[in-house]
């Protein structure tokens, strides 16, 4: 976790926070709220424990030279692979925990790197509006 | 020779569904995989960026990751919890 460890850290806090809004959420805005919350819990942790497993594994990966390193991340993302196929299927196969909150647990990683480091700059949304003549 | 009933034909169905919604999960296997490559290239030529390499391909490796999760969650839906049996 050396390299990578503040980023790995920022993201999980990230992540924590947006689970705990949408727990909340999910008590105001539904009925049995318990099968939601076990689920995003459930696939927001999952999903953290990935991301950092991928920081461990691309961190010794660009020590390896290039063909080793190749193999061994394509084998280590095989095997998150599985872990959230299993992951999915036991939410799947549980009555007491909600599928969809586990999917929207383990995709909150995602939307959290993109909204944290790819469109947190406000100078890209205003380049698109910007006409090129004046420059 | 039995007639093929219109659930045994939903079933079927989403099987070979299921098997084409897995191939999704191969493309970001490929991907990361040259990417780990490329940047343990990138390494070797410039070690003082390691840093800079290793996180820049963390958040790239993380989002390309979750587009083989949809392809997953599309086929575990389909063979565990099928939603089209229930409209027969």
């Amino acid at each position: 976790m050396g390299l990578t460890r503040d980023l790995q850290i920022k993201v999980a806090k990230w992540v924590l926070i947006v689970d705990f809004i949408l727990i909340i959420a999910s008590l105001i805005f539904f009925n049995d709220p318990i099968g939601w919350i076990l689920g995003l819990v459930f696939g927001g942790l999952i999903g953290i424990l990935n991301f950092m497993e991928l920081g461990r594994t691309l961190e010794t990966a660009v020590t390896m030279n290039p063909r080793r390193a190749q193999a061994y991340a394509a084998s280590k993302y095989f095997l998150r692979y599985i872990i959230t196929g299993i992951v999915i299927l036991i939410s799947l196969k549980a009555n007491y925990i909600n599928a969809l909150g586990t999917v929207i647990g383990l995709l909150l990683v995602k939307f959290v790197i993109i909204s944290t480091n790819l469109f947190n700059d406000m100078e890209f949304f205003k380049n698109i509006f910007r006409r090129k003549e004046e420059d | 020779m039995e007639p093929i009933t219109g659930r045994a034909l939903i079933l079927a169905a989403s099987a070979i569904g299921a098997g084409l919604a897995m191939i999704a999960g191969i493309g970001p296997g490929i991907g990361q995989g040259y990417a780990a490559g490329k940047g343990a290239e990138g390494v070797g030529r410039q070690p003082e960026a390691q840093g800079d390499i290793v996180r820049t391909m963390l958040l790239g490796a993380a989002v390309a990751e979750t587009t083989g999760i949809y392809g997953l969650i599309i086929a575990l839906i389909l063979l565990f919890a099928n939603p089209l049996v229930g409209l027969l």
